[in-house]
């Protein structure tokens, strides 16, 4: 156990920095707390409404779907550092248990589980006939004014 | 494991174990110094503009001067916010940053005091495990700032934050697992102790995992750390057009420079990493008149090198969008790696037992073939499926 000493030394030593750092900044920043700086961000506008509590469900997914690929990866870690003297046995059962999870993958794929895509791709896209939507009366000298160096229009 | 605590613990020990953790935490702060004067420096030169240029020679000092600066800045506590938490979270961020650092082989072994020791902090035998472990952590504090907060713009930041760091988990652990499978430990010092001595081509190349893996999981891994990390191309947690400073809009003064902090070191560690794992840590040849302290120099010109590619990155790539960011995590980076890793290791254990290697070779590919073109249907028929749904859900709204 003597090999984590090291290692609690540094958590103990970072968060008393951290620690210290809020006291000093407490001791140094001033105080001055009013409405307009306790009120959530909102680039200056005074917010409408509380922030918001539902998000898309595909967060909740995906945090699901890790669980899955985090235990393939527990069990990978031990197998990984004796995989060796597994020999054959070690590979055929890791394999059988990779497919497993890879077939729990490609069935979260079809599903689109995944896919954050935007679905205005598949729309169809409205077609427009360039003969009707162009005017041959109006020209960029028509549609334009043209004002001269002096900012006022040609008489 | 450390010979330091080969022959049990006295207060001798226990002193070179506080001076080897402040010396630590001095050179991790240094280089975060150091680093983000580097970055804004070589951005500005890339950009054509002089950047900072007055705290200082060459400005070097700027970042010192920042630091100092945010200690005078008042400390605003929004009105919303879950207090305990949004004052816990700066916490969670910068803590497990200095932690992640401490099992990072720094040089070889020296002598301090009479006492043999490694030129790193701590050598657990979970290193690996350890490096990953902190990784989550850091994740917590992403996320809890975002939704302690109480205001939009942070908690959308911050659930991205957690979706995309818990995405590019994956990939990056299955890509460090290679590193793993060559070594056979999870010791850091164990990893780079096996890729000294003889390498390949006749010792032309160093006996890097970096060759012995094959490039695919350093490829993999560089791009799942950049991402775990929230560096640009993959900074959707605090994209500044959409989402104004992501999970920190509501943080000012230290608060925000432990965020900021943290960042800067999980740059250095994540580089480090890279180095340990795949690139044979601070092995080289040993620098005359240096002895155990080149191992050290060496790290240092390997670490400056990749700090430079990801300055560079910075300053090259654009920003990804978010379901171009999914995409890439789950239905690339992750089967691949996982697939490489796999490979790798029936082809270690066919030579041990004597298989036919191109019959493994063939296998191999065979499955590769069919898995790939089973994920290509899947990823289709998926958006297929997605567009129908918000199609129709698109029907009953107008």
């Amino acid at each position: 156990m003597a090999q984590y000493l090291p290692l609690l030394a540094m958590l103990i030593l970072a968060t008393v920095f951290a620690g210290g750092s809020f006291l000093a900044s407490g001791l140094l920043a001033p105080k001055r707390p009013t409405l307009a700086k306790a009120a959530p961000y909102e680039c200056g506008i005074v917010p409408d409404r509380e922030p918001a509590e539902r998000f898309p469900v595909r967060f909740y997914l995906v945090a699901m779907i890790f669980i899955i690929f985090d235990i393939e990866i527990i069990f990978l870690y031990p197998w990984a550092v004796i995989f060796r003297q597994l020999k054959g046995f070690g590979i055929f059962e890791m394999v059988l248990f990779t497919v497993a999870v890879f077939v729990s993958l490609v069935y979260l794929l079809a599903n689109g589980a995944l896919d954050w895509g935007p679905a205005k791709r598949l729309m169809a896209t409205p077609t427009v006939d360039p003969a009707g939507a162009r005017d041959p009366r109006r020209t960029s000298s028509s549609t334009v004014r043209r004002i001269g160096p002096t900012g006022k229009e040609a008489a | 494991m450390d010979p330091l605590f080969g022959h049990g613990i006295d207060l001798t020990i226990v002193l070179i174990v506080i001076g080897k953790t402040l010396a630590t935490f001095v050179v991790l702060l240094l280089g975060v110094l150091l680093l983000i004067w580097y970055e804004r420096k070589l951005i500005s030169d890339m950009q054509n503009r002089i950047g900072p240029n007055r705290a200082g020679p060459y400005g070097i000092l700027q970042t010192l001067a920042d630091g100092i600066k945010l200690f005078f800045k008042e400390d605003l506590l929004p009105e919303q916010a879950d207090r305990r938490v949004f004052r816990l979270a700066p916490y969670l961020s910068a803590v497990p940053a200095f932690a992640a650092f401490a099992v990072i082989p720094l040089g070889g072994s020296v002598s301090i005091a009479g006492h043999r020791t490694f030129l790193q902090l701590a050598d657990p035998p979970v290193g690996v495990l350890f490096l990953l472990a902190m990784s989550s952590i850091a994740v917590y504090g992403t996320m809890l700032a975002g939704w302690s907060s109480g205001s939009k713009y942070p908690l959308l930041g911050g659930v991205r934050a957690s979706a995309q760091a818990i995405s590019y988990e994956g990939a990056m652990s299955l890509a460090i697992a290679a590193a793993v499978l060559i070594a056979g430990t999870l010791s850091t010092h164990g990893i780079v102790a096996d890729q000294a001595g003889k390498g390949y081509l006749r010792g032309l190349l160093p006996k890097w995992n970096l060759f012995t893996v094959g490039v695919v999981p350093v490829v993999i891994y560089v791009i799942a750390a950049t991402a775990e990390i929230n560096r640009p191309p993959f900074d959707l947690v605090e994209a500044d057009s959409e989402l104004v400073g992501g999970f920190h809009t509501e943080y000012s003064s230290v608060r925000f420079a432990l965020f900021y902090l943290a960042e800067f070191m999980n740059t250095i560690t994540v580089s480090a990493v890279a180095i340990t794992l795949f690139f044979g840590g601070p092995n080289g040849p040993e620098i005359l008149g240096l002895g155990g302290w080149s191992g050290f120099l060496w790290f240092l010109i390997k670490e400056i090198l990749f700090l430079s590619v990801y300055v560079w990155i910075r300053a090259t790539l654009p920003r990804f969008r978010y379901d171009q960011l999914m995409d890439l995590g789950w239905k690339r980076l992750i089967p691949v790696a996982l697939y490489w890793l796999l490979l790798i290791a029936a082809l270690r254990v066919g030579q041990d037992q004597g298989w036919n290697a191109a019959l493994v070779i063939g296998i191999g590919i065979g499955a590769g073939a069919l898995a790939w073109g089973l994920l290509g249907l899947a990823a289709r028929t998926g958006a297929e499926q997605a567009a129908e749904d918000a199609l129709g859900l698109g029907e009953v709204r107008a």
